[in-house]
């Protein structure tokens, strides 16, 4: 955990550094929000169909095991969505700029839905429903708990 | 019968009762979760935007039914008039007590669009997924989207516009020398001498009334028919 929190602080802090090293080229810094957005879409949508199969109180296994997957694939993937200069200031976003004030607690919240991503969908492999849906429970704390501080409404 | 002006210059009397306790407790109460659901949905409070919702469909479900069996300025049949009366009130031809013929309708409009505010937000879910309405479940992601983009919209629109008109129509009658807050407070106005006075209801049928709004909300937030979909 110590690690990876610091390698992600690293991966954030570095890009932040970067702005006096080399300022992301902003046709790469729109493609990576756009990358984000869609990501974060996807991982929403994944999230609507998961919680009814939850709430339904007979989860279908495969339905269960697929959005697991789906979820840590994307959980993996989102390190690289938040490099410095992909804030409010380059585009429309959903990213408030106190992800990159507060780069050490960010890359911790991060990381904690990275590792709850991961454990939800062994728990899912596993095919034991009971424990995906305690993971499942947690694994949604940790979305609530990065966007109460670092995600703002956002329309469009 | 000599021609009056509609505002508060025929005969009165003294005080007199004219909103029971429940009329009242449900007016201010509404008001009150009105304003924190806006609140609490634009500061993180999404757990408590939902419960407010709820309380909302309590509210709504209790008031419907005292509207049938309450004191009488409360009850639907009391105020809810054709438009012949509503043009009788504004020429000064209406004598009576509780709602106006006019606002009679700015009652039913509020209590209508607060209804469709409650029902969009049972069935909406957040654009994370991470918070739902009890009866979310009952339909497809697509449609508690549509549904939130809706509740959102119909608060900024109907909601929002109608409790401007009220204010707006607060503010017309205290300027022409009339108080409808003091009322909604006290219980008590002025009354046309000419009026029936109001018949009270039981304090016991409102407590029936209360258990039932409470039971019916109970089952709502457990997800509705068998107890979720």
């Amino acid at each position: 955990m110590r690690i990876q929190v610091v390698a992600a602080v690293a991966v954030v802090s570095l890009s932040a550094t970067g702005v006096a090293l080399a300022a992301l080229p902003k046709g790469k810094a729109l493609a990576i929000m756009h990358e984000r957005h869609e990501g974060m879409e996807k991982i929403g949508d994944t999230n609507k169909l998961l919680s009814r199969e939850f709430r339904s109180g007979t989860p279908f296994a495969p339905a269960v095991k697929s959005g697991a997957a789906t979820l840590a694939g994307l959980a993996k993937r989102s390190s690289g969505w938040f490099p410095a200069g992909t804030g409010p200031e380059m585009g429309k976003t959903g990213a408030k700029p106190e992800i990159w004030q507060n780069q050490r607690d960010f890359a911790a919240k991060l990381v904690a839905f990275q590792r709850a991503a991961a454990a939800f969908n062994a728990a899912a492999a596993s095919g034991d429903m009971g424990a995906a849906k305690a993971r499942y429970a947690d694994l949604g704390g940790t979305c609530k708990a990065c966007h109460d501080s670092y995600r703002s409404e956002m329309h469009h | 019968m000599p021609r009056q002006l509609p505002l508060g210059d025929a005969p009165l009397t003294g005080k007199q009762p004219v909103w029971d306790l429940p009329v009242r407790l449900v007016h201010w109460t509404l008001a009150g979760l009105v304003v924190f659901s806006w609140w609490s949905v634009h500061n993180h409070h999404t757990d408590w935007h939902i419960w407010s919702g709820i309380a909302i469909l309590t509210l709504l479900l209790f008031r419907l039914m005292w509207g049938f069996v309450g004191s009488s300025t409360a009850r639907w049949t009391g105020f809810i008039r054709g438009p012949r009366t509503v043009v009788d009130y504004l020429r000064g031809r209406w004598t009576g007590i509780g709602h106006t013929p006019l606002g009679a309708l700015s009652v039913i409009a509020l209590f209508l669009a607060v209804a469709v505010q409650v029902g969009l937000g049972l069935i909406s879910e957040d654009e994370d997924g991470l918070y739902y309405g009890p009866l979310a479940s009952l339909v497809s992601p697509a449609t508690s989207d549509w549904a939130r983009d809706l509740h959102e919209t119909w608060f900024e629109t109907a909601i929002v516009g109608l409790v401007a008109l009220h204010v707006a129509a607060i503010i017309f009658y205290r300027l022409r020398g009339k108080s409808l807050t003091l009322p909604m407070v006290t219980g008590k106005a002025a009354l046309d001498r000419r009026a029936a006075p109001m018949r009270r209801g039981k304090w016991w049928v409102a407590l029936i009334c209360l258990a039932l709004a409470f039971a019916i909300a109970r089952w709502v937030v457990a997800g509705a028919p068998p107890f979720g979909a």
